[in-house]
This record gives structure tokens, C-alpha cells and sequence, in this order.
């Protein structure tokens, strides 16, 4: 069921993430191709900028689905089982902690925010540009915890994740390089 | 008293293995807290967003896409071909194209680990079959690799310019020289290594087989053109380059006819979900950078150091240790977002051109990654040559000592990172 949910939520996230990259590059292109004709567009930089951000916090969440952001876990996995265990406890409420903080912070924003519009084009609300926080956050939430229990597995056995990612990656590429 | 707490605390999270992103933020609103109150909590949503859309860093995902996209489209093999061609007939040859493949594959370096075990793959398994042992396979890849974040293109100095707020371009053409004679230094000491183990040639220089292979990879020389042609000569800007490598990359990618759907999904998949983790690093870091900017803690840095010296060579001694340290233990998107901004007014102070401090960050973080724990570019190497970290350490040691040598020419002469950014921009 869980196996389920998860691999749901990863297919959705993902195309979505690719639909916001093929977004974004078609963006970045025909913008570089006016400019280098001499006919700048006025709306790329607010719109690209908002693009990297809905990149940021869409990818963000399925990096936490699949556990891939950035740490340091050799502390932790060098600790004995029972204080790692209360560790992984404690930091995984920390995060959780700051997610439910920005979520509640990015929709106290969006009420501010309303009526606002766009400076370059005046008929998109900034309420749906800034959206991605509190929604942003609300999935990071998700994906964190529908990942935790495969975590919690990985690190009670002592397994590093990105080691393992490390090697499901040079599998992969060794896989390819033997039947090229 | 509050700012060493933080850091305590910073220290702390990192330690459990919070996401270092979520530590910097959490340790930013505890900063919030502390002197503002909680009324201030709001600024939370503000700061995160206005983080994650800096114009400047859309080059990263860019990048990351046209590097992702060469890879899934059949470069690698091509490359190899080519650089064989050219070099193989030295003594020790199959280590000689590693490193140059490295060079190449810099340019379109996106994900150090994806490179590396894309390259590694294919070469590693080749060496061995050669007589090359696993240890001496697994280091040549490995620090020739991370030789490649000081050539252009390269997240680090992205990151580095956004968080200096300084010019990507400059720091792009500085890192060319530095990269090249780095890359001659990791040859040099592969064939004194060829020498001593006997180590086989691969097939003698063929002026024929050259122009052929060379015609073969001449697609893929139009990333590096694009790239390096366009910044060098003024055409376009970082991000402008980024968007026209994307094009050059999939052009490429349907002219060697393996570019599949499968692939291309994977390399946009990779894309975004690099451009994510690094840009939720860089959000987190305006959270903090408010408060260090209240606490004037970088300019108290500044003053405290300047105090003990204000000798520039000294200062960037004591950096280049710091950062070395520091590049044991965190990633270097990690360690550029979380110590640059507070290091950077000490440099302005003690009259440190902001480029040629940029190379020797980026540099100190390549060298940083060759040493564990966090060592991830090392530890793909090992994986693909299934070789004991240690043993592979064992002889990486003499090519972490060219990537040293290389480090401390460029930041006691000073004019070798930036004599082409005089030519150039200056």
C-alpha cells in the first residue's frame, strides 16, 4: 500500500518536475534567441525567476521522497543503535517543524498578497506564483514522511543512503557500459 | 554568545543528518527568533521564496540539463575514441584519456557522481583488463574529475559568483588555465606511475585514425564552443551560454541517433532534482544570511582577523586551510552557500581580488572531495573499480598533491588565474 502511495506520488512529481525543466528551457532559449536578434523580452527574467523557484520546491519535495538532499550522515551512522535511533527521531522533527512553519508562514503571506499582480504581466496573480511555498511545504512534508520508514530501515542498519545511491548509480552506468 | 549557540546548534542538525539545507534555515529562524521575535516568523515565506529565485543561478539547471542530456546521448564513447586517438600512445595511455575525457566531460559536468560513473564505467573496467590495478584506476579517475568543477562550466563557481556577488564569466575563464595545468600535472604523474609499473601503451599516433575519430566526436566539441567560445568572447552571459548548450546537447544527443525517450526523461529528471537540492540550499541561506548580516558577524570576522594580520597572503593561507578543512566534511555546494557570504567582506578588507578567491575556494572543495568522509566523487571511483577506499587513497595521495601544488600557485600567483581575465575583461 505504502509502496503504492509512494510510487504514485514519485510518477506525479516527476513529470510535473519535467514539464516545469522543458518549461523553463523553452523559456531561457527563446529568450536568448530575441536578445541575441536585439528584441529582449520584458517578462523573462520575472518569469524565469519564478519558473527556478516552482523548480526548487517541486524538486525539492520528490529529492525528499527519494531522500537525495544534501547531509552528513557519517556522525549519526557511527552512533550506537539506540542514541542513532533517538537522533534520526529528533532530526526528522526538525524538519518536519520548519516545513509546518513555512507552510503556515507562505499562507499568512498569500492573504497579504492579494490583488497583487505581476510587474511584467500584470494579469498573473502573485498569489499563484508564491503558491509554491505553502504547497511546496506541504509536500516536502508528505514525501518526507512516506520516506521515512524506508530511511529509518537504511539507517538502523547502518546503511549509508548515499552509498547506496552511489551504487545503484554505477550499476546502472556498468549495466549500459556492458551492453554498449 | 548567541551566535556561537547557533552555530552549536547548526553543528548539531548537520551532525544527525538533517538535510543541511533544513539546518541552515532552522538556524536562521532561531536567529529570527532570538532578535526579532516571533512576529517576525512570517519573513520565513518571504525569505525562501525571494532565495529561490535568483536569476543569476538559472544557469545551474541549464547546465546540469545539456551535461544530462550528453550524457544519456552517446558522447562518452565518441570521446574516448577521440582522446585515445590522441594521446593513447603514451606509456600508461588508457590513464592519460581518463584524464582527458575528465577535462572534456568537465564541460558538461553536471553531477560529479553521474560523470564519474558514466566515464568510469567504461574506462575503469578497460584499465584493469590493461594491467592497470583497481587503487591506481579508481584514483586517476577520481581526482581527474574533481579536477573538472575548476573548469567551466561549473556549479561551485555559479554558486561561488552568486555568493560573492561577483562576475561568473571572470570566474569561468579564470578557472581555464588552472584547470589545463592541473590536468598536465595529473598526466605527469600517471606516467611516472606508467614508468615504474610497466604500464602498456595502446596503439601508436595514426594521423588518419585521429582525423577520423576527431570527425566522429565533432559534434559534441560544439558544448565547449558554445560555452567557452561565447563567455570568452562576450556574446553572451553564463545563463545565455547555459541555454544555448541545452540546444547543442540534444542536436547532438539526435545526431548520434541514442538519444531515446527513456534517457531524456531520466536527464531531466536528474536535472531538476539537482537544480532543487542545490537551490533549497541557496533559499535556506538568505534565512541565515539576514541574520548574519544583523549580527554584523562576517564584518566582525573581518575586523578580528584583520587585527591579527592584515598580510593578504597570510589571510588566504589561513582560508585555504579552512576551506580544505572544510571540504572534508561537506559537499561543495554545501560549503560555498554556508561560508562565502561570511568570509567575504574579510576578503574585500584585506584587498583580495573576489575571482581569484573564487578559484581557490573551488579549488580547495576538488581537493576536499578526494578525502572522506564526504568524498562522493572518491568513493563512485572506488565503487566502479570495487577497490578499498584506503588502498585507492594510498595512491591518490600523489595526484591530491598535483591538485595542491596547482592550489597554492594560484593563490601565491595570483596572475595565473587572472591573466586571461585581464586580457578578456579588464
Amino acid at each position: 500500500m505504502l509502496q503504492r502511495i509512494n510510487a504514485t506520488l514519485q510518477s506525479i512529481l516527476e513529470w510535473f518536475l519535467i514539464f516545469l525543466m522543458i518549461g523553463l528551457t523553452i523559456v531561457v532559449i527563446v529568450a536568448v534567441l530575441f536578445r541575441l536578434f536585439g528584441n529582449s523580452l520584458s517578462w523573462y527574467d520575472e518569469v524565469a525567476a519564478i519558473q527556478l523557484s516552482w523548480i526548487t520546491y517541486y524538486g525539492a519535495a520528490l529529492a525528499a521522497l527519494k531522500r537525495r538532499h544534501i547531509g552528513f550522515d557519517s556522525v549519526l551512522l557511527g552512533l550506537p543503535r539506540p542514541a542513532r535511533r533517538i537522533g534520526l527521531i529528533v532530526a526528522e522533527l526538525i524538519v518536519f517543524s520548519f516545513f509546518i512553519l513555512m507552510a503556515w508562514a507562505g499562507m499568512t503571506v498569500l492573504e497579504v498578497l492579494e490583488g497583487e499582480y505581476l510587474v511584467s504581466l500584470t494579469w498573473v496573480p502573485i498569489q499563484f506564483t508564491q503558491s509554491v511555498i505553502p504547497i511546496g511545504a506541504c509536500l516536502f512534508i508528505l514525501c518526507q514522511a512516506l520516506s521515512l520508514p524506508f530511511y529509518w530501515k537504511m539507517t538502523m542498519r547502518g546503511v549509508s543512503l548515499e552509498h547506496a545511491e552511489i551504487e545503484e548509480e554505477v550499476e546502472s552506468e556498468m549495466k549500459k557500459a556492458g551492453q554498449a | 554568545m548567541l551566535m556561537v549557540g547557533i552555530f552549536l546548534a547548526l553543528v548539531a542538525m548537520i551532525c544527525l543528518n538533517v538535510p543541511i539545507a533544513v539546518a541552515l534555515a532552522v538556524a536562521g529562524v532561531i536567529g529570527l527568533l532570538a532578535t526579532e521575535g516571533t512576529d517576525s516568523l512570517v519573513t520565513v515565506a518571504l525569505d525562501m521564496y525571494d532565495g529561490s529565485t535568483k536569476f543569476s543561478l538559472i544557469a545551474i539547471p541549464m547546465f546540469v540539463l545539456a551535461g544530462a542530456i550528453m550524457n544519456a546521448g552517446g558522447v562518452t564513447d565518441r570521446l574516448i575514441n577521440f582522446v585515445s586517438a590522441l594521446i593513447g600512445f603514451v606509456r600508461g595511455g588508457l590513464a592519460m584519456v581518463n584524464i582527458g575525457v575528465s577535462l572534456f566531460f568537465a564541460e558538461i559536468s553536471g553531477s560529479a557522481v553521474a560523470d564519474v560513473a558514466a566515464l568510469g564505467s567504461i574506462l575503469i573496467p578497460q584499465m584493469k583488463k590493461r594491467g592497470y590495478s583497481g587503487p591506481f584506476s579508481a584514483a586517476v579517475t577520481s581526482s581527474s574529475a574533481s579536477l573538472a568543477i575548476i573548469i567551466p562550466p561549473s556549479i561551485p563557481m555559479i554558486l561561488y559568483a552568486t555568493s560573492a556577488n561577483t562576475s561568473v564569466e571572470q570566474l569561468f575563464v579564470a578557472g581555464f588555465v588552472p584547470g589545463l595545468m592541473g590536468a598536465m600535472g595529473l598526466m605527469f604523474v600517471a606516467y611516472l606511475f606508467a614508468r615504474k609499473y610497466n604500464l602498456p601503451v595502446e596503439e601508436a599516433f595514426n594521423t588518419r585514425r585521429l582525423g577520423q575519430t576527431f570527425l566522429d566526436a565533432l559534434p559534441a566539441f560544439s558544448l565547449p564552443v558554445i560555452i567557452l567560445g561565447g563567455i570568452f568572447g562576450g556574446f553572451v552571459t553564463a545563463t545565455e551560454a547555459a541555454g544555448l548548450a541545452v540546444i547543442a546537447a540534444f542536436l547532438v544527443g539526435l545526431w548520434y541517433r541514442q538519444m531515446d525517450l527513456k534517457h531524456l526523461k531520466r536527464a531531466m529528471l536528474d536535472g531538476g532534482m539537482q537544480t532543487a537540492v542545490v537551490m533549497l540550499l541557496v533559499a535556506a541561506s538568505v534565512l541565515m544570511g539576514g541574520f548574519l548580516t544583523r549580527a554584523q558577524m562576517p564584518q566582525q570576522l573581518a575586523e578580528w582577523l584583520l587585527d591579527i594580520t592584515s598580510n593578504k597572503w597570510l589571510i588566504l593561507l589561513i582560508l585555504n586551510f579552512f576551506f580544505l578543512v572544510i571540504g572534508f566534511f561537506l559537499h561543495s555546494a554545501a560549503a560555498i552557500i554556508l561560508v562565502v557570504p561570511i568570509v567575504i567582506p574579510l576578503i574585500q578588507a584585506a584587498g583580495i581580488d573576489p575571482v581569484h578567491f573564487g578559484l581557490v575556494v573551488t579549488l580547495n572543495l576538488a581537493i576536499g572531495q578526494q578525502t572522506p568522509p564526504v568524498a562522493s566523487v572518491l568513493i563512485t571511483s572506488c565503487a566502479v573499480a570495487r577497490a578499498n577506499i584506503w588502498d585507492v587513497s594510498k595512491v591518490n595521495i600523489w595526484f591530491v598533491l598535483v591538485l595542491l601544488t596547482v592550489l597554492l600557485m594560484c593563490t601565491y600567483i595570483p596572475s595565473i588565474p587572472l591573466f586571461l581575465v585581464e586580457y578578456f575583461y579588464r
